[in-house]
This record gives structure tokens, C-alpha cells and sequence, in this order.
């Protein structure tokens, strides 16, 4: 299917650039007269509230009934956001789409062949781009972040019990959620954007990255 | 060990009354001291809340329905199905993957996408299709709730503006699906009308013709008086009135 608009898919762990890089794509479009709109996980009318506010439940869940619920909250903006606006010109920019919800699940021992059946029929994206850096250098941001953030259970994959140390245990899980980020992200020919550098520097190679899809729509600022 | 417990399903349509049929196969099996689990369609606790609001505000789409009533069931298969055939019990589902097939391939989402959803859900070892013409569950389901749901009543399909023909629509394709899933022999159709005893009576030979209960270990029967008191937990096949 091919609509007027554009899908991009911005995937990576959490609190490596994702949701500033998508913030800062955004904002660079609207000033080139592109028309954004920003999704992301956790964000429908229909599944956003449950899935934020009972986290711990969700996380003790078991994978395939949290593969449904994001795949529902998922479909639920691809009905009411993503489609409408695709077929109005719209760029949709996904701060994480189906990767994140598929091989965070594929660690946890769930069948990612079913999980990917779940998400069969959503819009394919014109461009995905994960961004990523080593898991030293995530735990490094995690801890001298602005928001002062502690190491979360989930995202550290305690539940894998890979170690009694949250710290090991973090390192270990990022390590196989990189390399499961890049298996997927290769199927489905994604670009992997590395972020060591600064934050304008992984933001240029972005909006280079995707020239090829917004070029014709950018229009100039001057 | 790859096939243990038995897993009984009861389908049919709103109105068919497998519902009644269902309780009270659970109570006889219980009151025989056979472990038993009772579990209901969109019953898990915490994906109700958000079914509970697209339905509300008419927010679900075909394919979102789909996807939270299997959300609701993989919860429950793991929580409630599993652990009990795992330990050679019977579980009762009050509706299965049957009634996706049949509610959401109505609305049409492919059958084969359906069945690749709910592919960890084995076959039972029986499922009961508690078969009334549409007709009488109509009938049963208009007399008895004046105010059909929005859901309930395929609203959301645009078949019909009128309610009730929208229902009606909308059960006649559930229907259909039905009779395939008959005619491929995974359902055994039962013939559901007449009163709550007589269809007992025919579910009971139906269970008696298809389960061999001989492997199930029966609870001791002081262990089901430990239990919290309910109708069942008394044993009343060895009852005996004035005995201390």
C-alpha cells in the first residue's frame, strides 16, 4: 500500500536519544513545511492509560498477553492516527513501532515468529532507524541523565535472572537486546545509527539518512 | 505427558444458553469430587479496564477487538487453563477461540489470522455447540435485555441502523461459522432447544460419550470439606441426613 504521507520508525533501548532524535526530527520537518505527527508505544486513547499506569502488572504478566496488549495499543493508533494521516501527506515520526514490543519479548523466551504475525498487517515503514551505543555508555546516560533516573527492573531484565547484581544484569540484557535489535533491524533493512557522537551529529546523519524519503516534500526555509 | 487434563469447551450463541449449561456441568463434576476450574470469556482482570473503554467509546475496531479478547484469553490461558491441565484437571471454558473465529470473522478478520492468534490454544478434548435457530436466541436475548449493546449487536459494522436487524445480521454470520467449524468436526453440535433439564440431559450423554474421566483424580473428600463452603464442596452423593 502506498500512501501520500511517510512512516518513519525511530527504535532503539530506552534512554539512548530515541524520544529527543524524534523530537528534534519533528521539529526540523515543521520548519521544512512538513506536516508531523509523533507516535509511539504506550501512547493510544485505548491501551495508553492502562499500559502506563500499571506497569509493574504488565511487566508480570506473561510475554504473550503483553505482546497482545501492545499489539492492540498499536492498532488503536494505526485506526484513529496513522492511517488518516498517512493518507492526508502527513509524516508519521514512531518513537519505537513493532521492534522494541517483538525482541524484548524474543529475550523473555516468547515466539517472535507469533509476535511478529501480530503486527502482519500494520503500514510498512518507509524508513527505520535504530539508534544505538554500547551498554556501558547507556548505563552511563541512565545514570548522570538530567533525571537523575535509578536502574528500572524490567529494562534491566531482572526477570531473566541473568545476575543478582540490577547493574550486571542490565549490562548482560542491553548486550542481547543489541544484538536482537540488530538481527530484526537487518530483515527488515533498517539503518543503525550509532550515537556516540553529539547530539547534532546523530541528528544530521538522521536527516541525512532520510533524505531520500522527505527530500521532495521539504520545502526551503528560506 | 504432551496432552494432560481435559479441556472442555462450551460455545453457542448469546441466548443459547451454555452458559447455565456450563455451571451446572462444572457443579456435577465438583459435586462427584473431580477437580474442576471454571473459566469465562473476557474475565481477566486487568485487560477488562481497557475493553471496558473502547466499548464504551466505540473506539474498538475489528482488529483491536480481536486483539484484546486474545489478550484477555492468553492471560487467563496462562494463569487459570494451563496450570490446571498441567496438573490433570478439567477446565470448563465458558466460550473459547471458537467464538473469536466466529465474532471477528464475522467482522472480517480472516479466518487463518485468527487461528495463527490463538495458536497456542490446543484443541479441547470437547467442544459442546449449544445450537439454537437464531430465531430462539433472538428471541431468549431480546425478551430478556430490551437494550442490546453496541458490540453486541455489530453496531460497529454499519450493517444495519436498526438495533435489533443489526443483531440479527450479525448472529446469522456467527451462526455460519459455527456450522463450519461443525461440519469440520471441531465442534459437536448439540441441540439446544427445550428446557434447562432436557438440555442438561443431552449434554450429559454427550460429556459421558466423549470424556473418559477414569484418569482423573478424584479430591479426597475431606480435602473438599477444607475448602471454603460453597453449593458443590458437600458431598452429597454420600450424605447422609442427621449423621454427625
Amino acid at each position: 500500500m502506498k500512501y501520500p504521507g511517510k512512516l518513519i520508525v525511530i527504535e532503539g533501548p530506552d534512554q539512548v536519544g530515541r524520544s529527543l532524535h524524534a523530537r528534534l526530527l519533528s521539529a526540523r520537518l515543521e520548519a521544512h513545511g512538513v506536516a508531523t505527527h509523533n507516535i509511539g508505544l504506550a501512547r493510544s486513547k485505548l491501551m495508553g492509560e492502562l499500559l502506563k499506569s500499571h506497569t509493574s502488572d504488565i511487566h508480570q504478566l506473561n510475554w504473550r498477553t503483553r505482546a497482545l496488549l501492545y499489539a492492540t495499543d498499536l492498532h488503536d493508533q494505526i485506526n484513529n492516527d496513522i492511517q488518516p494521516l498517512l493518507n492526508a501527506g502527513f509524516v508519521i515520526i514512531a518513537d519505537r513501532y513493532d521492534i522494541t514490543p517483538t525482541i524484548r519479548e524474543k529475550v523473555r523466551g516468547g515466539d517472535s515468529k507469533w509476535i511478529r504475525e501480530l503486527y502482519s498487517d500494520v503500514p510498512v515503514p518507509d524508513s527505520v532507524l535504530i539508534l544505538h551505543c554500547g551498554p556501558r555508555r547507556l548505563l552511563n546516560r541512565i545514570m548522570f541523565g538530567e533525571k537523575l533516573e535509578t536502574l528500572n527492573h524490567f529494562e534491566s531484565g531482572m526477570d531473566l535472572a541473568l545476575s543478582t547484581s540490577i547493574t550486571s544484569s542490565f549490562l548482560s540484557y542491553q548486550k542481547l537486546m543489541r544484538n536482537e535489535f540488530e538481527i530484526m533491524g537487518s530483515e527488515l533493512g533498517a539503518i543503525m545509527i550509532p550515537t556516540r557522537g553529539t547530539v547534532e551529529t546523530v541528528h544530521d546523519d538522521i536527516w541525512n539518512q532520510i533524505q531520500p524519503i522527505i527530500g521532495d516534500l521539504c520545502q526551503p526555509i528560506n | 505427558m504432551s496432552k494432560s487434563g481435559i479441556l472442555i469447551a462450551v460455545e453457542g450463541m448469546d441466548g443459547s444458553g451454555k452458559s447455565t449449561q456450563a455451571k451446572l456441568l462444572y457443579h456435577w463434576l465438583r459435586a462427584k469430587g473431580l477437580p474442576v476450574y471454571h473459566t469465562e470469556w473476557n474475565s481477566s482482570k486487568i485487560v477488562k479496564q481497557a475493553t471496558k473503554l473502547g466499548k464504551n467509546e466505540q473506539r474498538l475496531s475489528p482488529i483491536t477487538f480481536h486483539l484484546i479478547h486474545a489478550a484477555d484469553f492468553a492471560d487467563r490461558w496462562a494463569k487459570q487453563i494451563e496450570p490446571v491441565l498441567k496438573i490433570g484437571g478439567i477446565v470448563i471454558c465458558d466460550r473459547y477461540k471458537y467464538t473469536a473465529m466466529a465474532r471477528d470473522g464475522s467482522r472480517g478478520v480472516p479466518l487463518d489470522k485468527i487461528e495463527k492468534t490463538y495458536s497456542f490454544a490446543r484443541e479441547p478434548d470437547l467442544t459442546i455447540y449449544f445450537d439454537v435457530p437464531v430465531d430462539v436466541s433472538y428471541e431468549r436475548i431480546a425478551k430478556g435485555r430490551p437494550n442490546l449493546k453496541f458490540y453486541e449487536a455489530g453496531m460497529d459494522m454499519n450493517w444495519s441502523q436498526d438495533i435489533f436487524e443489526s443483531y440479527r445480521i450479525f448472529q446469522s454470520k456467527v451462526s455460519e461459522i459455527y456450522n463450519l467449524l461443525v461440519r469440520e468436526q471441531r465442534i459437536e453440535r448439540l441441540d439446544a432447544t427445550g428446557t434447562v433439564p432436557e438440555v442438561q440431559k443431552r449434554t450429559r450423554v454427550l460429556f459421558e460419550n466423549k470424556i473418559d474421566l477414569s484418569e482423573i483424580f478424584v479430591i479426597d473428600h475431606a480435602d473438599r470439606l477444607a475448602e471454603n463452603l460453597s453449593k458443590s464442596d458437600i458431598d452429597w452423593l454420600s450424605y447422609r441426613q442427621g449423621v454427625e
